[in-house]
């Protein structure tokens, strides 16, 4: 009879990680776009504390993503879709970190206070919103289309007896 | 100061987008030699770029033989730089390694 794997195996903190820095780096940019032309705080101030917390998730999820990986690669058919979901999620990584340290020097740097900085931030923001689209995008690809980290169960279920 | 600091970053954002990963070829079944590019012993994995420019990832299967001079070899002896004789399975776009030959 088959036995069903254990749920807390490594390649599925991936995934119980990876959408943190989806919605909070998506919801920072969309704060940020927000803040160039509203004059409530809030927008900037709310942006910065998602940024944060998203960019703390965004490296999480990079980190849990290479332990799946060397599990991971040796079932897949086109491991190349995974190589090119890790190359993109590095890259989105870096480019929400480099938001970052402008945002904070924005908010510290009294000479960076500069509506053009904060247009470049708001643009580096939405370059990594792209490409974090695309990480999720191939992502996806991989679990539905290849079964990435997926228990297939057996045809009769008997593991679930 | 200022202007330098802020250019330094978005230079630097730049240079990471474009050197961010390395990309990775998908070769036909078959026997290549080349030089090893990485090891990583955690995942049993290794980079191999071999003589005709192609970057080759290959994770070691429970049937891959290892070996140097005939005799069978240990994962550890993988060194960066190494010259390597490879045999590949193609499967799909995955390429299973059947055999590594340590060749120095």
């Amino acid at each position: 009879m088959t036995e069903l794997p254990d749920f807390w195996r490594t390649e599925v903190f991936h995934p119980l990680s990876v959408h943190f820095p989806i919605v909070l780096l998506l919801v920072a940019t969309l704060f940020k776009i927000i803040s160039i032309w509203s004059k409530k705080a809030m927008w900037e101030s709310g942006g910065r504390v998602l940024l944060i917390l998203g960019v703390i998730s965004v490296w999480i999820a990079v980190y849990t993503g290479d332990q799946a990986d060397g599990i991971v690669s040796r079932q897949l058919c086109d491991p190349t879709v995974l190589k090119e979901h890790e190359n993109l999620a590095t890259t989105t990584a870096y480019i929400f970190t480099m938001a970052l340290v402008i945002d904070l020097l924005l908010k510290f740097v009294e000479s960076f206070r500069k509506k053009s900085v904060s247009i470049v931030l708001v643009l580096l923001m939405i370059a990594g919103s792209i490409t974090l689209t695309l990480v999720g995008h191939l992502g996806a690809e991989l679990v539905y289309q290849q079964a990435a980290g997926v228990n297939v169960p057996s045809e009769d279920c008997s593991e679930f007896n | 100061m200022r202007n330098s600091i802020f250019k330094g970053l978005i230079f630097s954002t730049i240079l990471l987008f474009f050197a961010c990963g390395e990309s990775t070829d998908v070769v036909e079944s078959g026997t290549y030699q080349g030089t090893i590019k990485e090891v990583e012993p955690a995942k049993t994995e290794i980079y191999v770029n071999t003589d005709d420019d192609k970057t080759l990832e290959l994770y070691f299967t429970d049937s891959t033989t290892l070996t140097r001079n005939g005799s069978n070899a240990d994962f550890s002896e993988l060194k960066e730089g190494q010259k390597v004789e490879v045999e590949v399975e193609k499967n799909g776009k995955r390429l299973d390694p059947i055999s590594v030959k340590i060749m120095e």
